[in-house]
């Protein structure tokens, strides 16, 4: 065997290497009910606010406290040690990774997609426009 | 129809514009291709008329846009979602480029000027050449169109009036004439995002977009060199392109870091975002190509990897466009990405030049001449080629995690294939995923660059190898030791190695450039750029690896709950932050921003005395949201970065009582849970319940809570509510002496109660929620950002004056 069919093979063993760490150290998106079942144990959720319950964000305590609905529609609430993200009222989904523990959610990350600004507001616009149309 | 204020001869003129620059790309396309294809020579001056036209065409549709946005001709989609009357006029460049259209605008110009660079300078080159280049400017181009044939979408154009975009068409608003005066909504734009309102949206997307155009003259002469079956020439004309590429495509890429270093709250240069990622991952293989080429000329090997290496650096700037634009990463980024509806024709695009090009390889593979003899192991070149695969396995990790996404879409449940059960998640923790590998790649590169100048093409006297770099290591190792036991590496083997590997690579280089090259400006680019590479690699390792986040709260909220990182100042309050007393001395307002003063306080002889002040801000935007700012202390050995994570901004709403935070909580007997800053228990529920003479039902109930307050006390408050028939009369309790308010709000299912808590207004007092975090030796980065960018620029001149000598 050559030098560069050795050369080539590490190459190929150290790239499989890398899918099989990236497919090992992925984590998969779950609901509350499945965090639930293994507290403690870290997972990505993906939600969206529940608007019916409110939130705080308790400075004193650095404590930020809302509910979640998982894709499932079960609702939860997250407790989160981290200042409340700017914006969080705007949030269209929230990626939340964290564990469950005594049916609350806690969030050690949150990422948060808010509606982009083309669609958002310029619907203001029109319907802005619509009523005084109308008017 | 016609409508009353609009103006629509600039845009016409654009669109007109944007006709002709697609319609003479593809004219040169052709005629470019002919001459090669057919050797038509009369040909080739059509060719080039075409091309010329087609830049000035471009250059008139920048043009046209600039004028509607300096006159605010907010009729126009494009002008109404990126400026507004207000935005000062230094950020006109970034409202152009802050859409997809306008950034594609700007890719158009630089190939564009790098096109007509091409035209003088290829020579024999100059057909094929042009003919990709044409090609690449049909499809991006293309993407500025916005034409609708056949019910298709092409493009998306800056040129569409508000009234024309699809989802306002038919809109009985779009039926008024004169709607411009009459909607108030017209009278000025959304404004740009304030996040992007900073010189560094003004120059950072030029130099990355000039860096991903740069990738396109190496692709343009291996595709140009299967095709003409020159396979042994385009590498020479090729070469002092490859280098230019690494050079203005790197200085983007750190420019971006330092860009949210600066002025976004990353709290860090680097993030592993896909963004970021996508970008350095061409730009590792592009380094790699480089590298290649730089072999090639000098031993006439490595002539395949070069073809996939020159190649695959224009097809990741390709990928990387179609990750970042098609809104495919959406759960992975904290990139906000507006989907243009384009994904189609990306996805075409990139698909055409990846089978173009990888095809015609695999066609040609068989007739590319192989190499005779192995190469030595004791020789430059060998260790230059394994460099080369190292950054390309380096990239090659870097996209596959990156791509999750992508896996997602093409194997998931939802996906093309469903091969697999669920959806894959980016990896929980991502810098320590990426570190695993990317740590030991840089060991391999750094001891690559150290040593590499010192190996000679084809053969190395190895004694000679060795004592040549002897007074180096020994550096290294004194250094090195001095750096490890400073920053206390010893724990963390692989990245004392890795220190030792990129100081190593900083020595030497430095030592070969002064002693070997003996100075000699010219001929030093390559020791400067492995210097700076060294000097960015050492810095990263340090300030990331010891960064120190001196803002933590050691208040205790559940175990493995994380240590909070941030810390809560009342206005004139001294708190310790590392070697600090850190005071918030006020707020300031300045147009949208809100500035908070903090003041670094140290002991000097005995006096407490300033040392220096930040002032993190919040800018205001009610339209975008409010975005915060970092402040940082920069000196030579440690930055200081200050961001404030929280501030009150609304005035705090106080009811009739003059009670205000409203908190609440869901509780079931028996439970307790923090409520504001107290510990509330609810102990018992006591219900009185009767018939009205109407027959009506009277109910009273009564929560018992133990409340124990911050203050110590504990408190008994008996808050209840009386329902009579529909409607509801709340009894709060008011505890004075702890300035509490308590309201019992409903029964929810399951036997859950909601309880509500005020607390006194008085006792609001002004706060700020911040972070600091010191970053040591960052100013190392920083200086290898700028040699990098000083050693290739000195490269490429060497290389084209080689090339011409």
């Amino acid at each position: 065997m050559s030098r560069n069919h050795l050369i080539a093979l590490v190459l190929i063993a150290v790239s499989i290497g890398a899918i099989f760490s990236t497919l090992g150290d992925a984590s998969t998106y779950v609901t509350f009910a499945e965090a639930e079942q293994d507290p403690g144990q870290v997972y990505t959720v993906i939600g969206t606010l529940d608007t019916s319950q409110g939130m705080h964000y308790a400075a004193r305590e650095n404590l930020f406290t809302f509910h979640a609905l998982d894709k499932n529609g079960m609702s939860r609430e997250v407790l989160y040690a981290q200042p409340k993200p700017q914006d969080f009222e705007r949030a269209e989904e929230v990626t939340m990774k964290g564990y469950s523990k005594e049916g609350h959610f806690y969030a050690e990350e949150i990422l948060m997609k808010c509606p982009s600004k083309y669609n958002g507001d310029e619907e203001i616009g029109a319907s802005e426009a619509d009523r005084i149309y109308y008017e | 129809m016609n409508y009353i204020g609009e103006h629509l001869l600039p845009g016409e003129l654009g669109r007109i514009a944007t006709y002709i620059a697609f319609a003479s790309a593809l004219a040169g396309a052709y005629s470019f291709f002919r001459v090669q294809q057919s050797g038509r020579g009369d040909l080739l001056s059509l060719g080039r008329w075409a091309f010329r036209i087609h830049g000035l065409s471009v250059f008139a549709l920048v043009g046209l846009l600039f004028y509607l946005l300096f006159r605010h001709y907010f009729e126009y989609d494009y002008v109404w979602n990126h400026s507004s009357l207000d935005l000062p006029l230094r950020y006109i460049f970034s409202a152009f480029w802050e859409g997809q259209e306008g950034s594609f605008i700007l890719w158009t110009i630089w190939h564009v000027v790098l096109g007509w660079v091409l035209m003088r300078s290829a020579k024999d080159w100059e057909a094929p050449v042009m003919a990709v280049v044409c090609l690449v400017q049909v499809f991006l181009v293309s993407m500025v169109l916005g034409i609708h044939p056949f019910g298709l979408r092409i493009g998306s154009s800056p040129f569409v009036l508000i009234r024309e975009l699809p989802e306002n068409v038919g809109l009985p608003w779009t039926q008024l004439t004169d709607y411009l005066e009459r909607i108030p909504a017209f009278m000025d734009g959304e404004g740009l995002n304030p996040l992007l309102q900073n010189y560094w949206m003004t120059i950072h997307p030029p130099v990355t977009f000039l860096g991903f155009a740069s990738t396109l003259i190496p692709f343009a002469f291996a595709v140009a060199g299967l095709w003409t079956r020159r396979y042994n020439e385009w590498l020479k004309p090729a070469l002092p392109w490859a280098f230019f590429s690494v050079m203005i495509l790197g200085t983007g890429i750190l420019m971006g870091g330092a860009w949210a270093y600066e002025a976004l709250s990353f709290g860090g240069f680097w993030a592993w975002d896909p963004v970021e990622n996508s970008s350095l991952v061409a730009w590792l293989v592009v380094v790699g190509a480089a590298h290649l080429l730089l072999i090639h000329k000098n031993k006439g090997s490595t002539l395949k990897s070069s073809f996939l290496l020159s190649i695959l650096g224009f097809l990741l700037i390709l990928y990387s466009t179609f990750l970042t634009r098609s809104g495919i990463l959406g759960d992975s980024s904290v990139h906000a990405f507006v989907d243009l509806g384009l994904n189609g024709q990306l996805l075409i695009y990139l698909l055409f030049f990846a089978v173009l090009s990888l095809g015609m390889l695999l066609w040609h593979y068989r007739r590319l001449p192989g190499t005779v003899q192995q190469d030595e192991v004791w020789s430059r070149e060998f260790w230059m080629f394994i460099g080369s695969l190292t950054l390309l396995a380096s990239a090659f990790q870097i996209a596959f995690t990156t791509s999750i996404p992508v896996w997602n879409s093409l194997f998931g449940p939802e996906g093309w294939l469903k091969w697999m059960g669920s959806d894959l998640a980016p990896p929980l923790d991502v810098v320590q995923h990426y570190n695993s590998f990317q740590v030991p790649f840089a060991l391999v590169i750094s001891l690559l660059m150290a040593s590499g100048q010192f190996l000679r093409y084809k053969k190395t006297d190895r004694a000679r190898f060795f004592r040549q770099l002897s007074g180096s290591m020994v550096l290294t190792v004194l250094l090195g030791g001095v750096l490890i036991y400073v920053f206390s590496f010893h724990e963390q083997p692989i990245l004392a190695a890795l220190l030792l590997t990129s100081l190593f690579s900083i020595i030497a280089n430095s030592e070969y450039a002064i002693r070997v090259l003996k100075g000699k400006v010219r001929k030093t680019g390559a020791s400067i750029a492995h210097v700076g590479f060294g000097l960015v690699l050492l810095g990263a390792l340090i300030s990331n690896g010891k960064k120190e986040v001196i803002s933590e709260n050691q208040r205790f909220i559940a175990k493995d709950f994380p240590q909070n990182e941030n810390i809560l100042m009342d206005l004139g309050d001294t708190l310790r932050m590392g070697d600090y007393l850190v005071t918030w001395t006020g707020e300031r307002r300045e147009g949208n921003y809100r500035y908070y003063d903090v003041d670094y306080l140290q002991w000097v002889d005995g006096v407490l005395t300033k040392q220096f002040q930040l002032a993190p801000s919040i800018l205001m935007n009610e339209q975008m949201g409010n975005s915060p700012e970092p402040s940082t202390q920069h000196s030579l050995l440690q930055d200081v970065y200050t961001h404030v994570t929280y501030a009150p901004i609304e005035d705090p709403v106080i009811d009739s009582d003059g009670y205000t935070s409203e908190a609440r909580a869901e509780l079931e007997l028996k439970e307790s849970a923090f409520l504001d800053e107290s510990m509330i228990l609810l102990d018992s529920i006591e219900t009185h319940a009767d018939v009205s003479e109407d027959g009506q039902i009277l109910a009273e109930l009564r929560a018992h809570l133990v409340v124990a307050h911050i203050d110590g006390n504990t408190y008994f408050p008996k808050p209840g509510f009386r329902l009579e028939g529909e409607e509801i009369f709340y009894m709060d309790t008011i505890i004075e002496e702890a300035g509490l308010k308590f309201r019992f709000e409903k029964i929810l299912e399951e036997e859950h109660f909601e309880i509500k808590g005020w607390r006194k207004a008085e006792d609001e007092k002004p706060f700020i929620v911040m972070k600091a975090i010191l970053f040591p030796m960052i100013n190392l980065l920083w200086i290898g950002s700028v040699l990098i960018a000083v050693g290739s620029i000195l490269a490429v001149v060497e290389r084209i004056r080689m090339s011409r000598s």
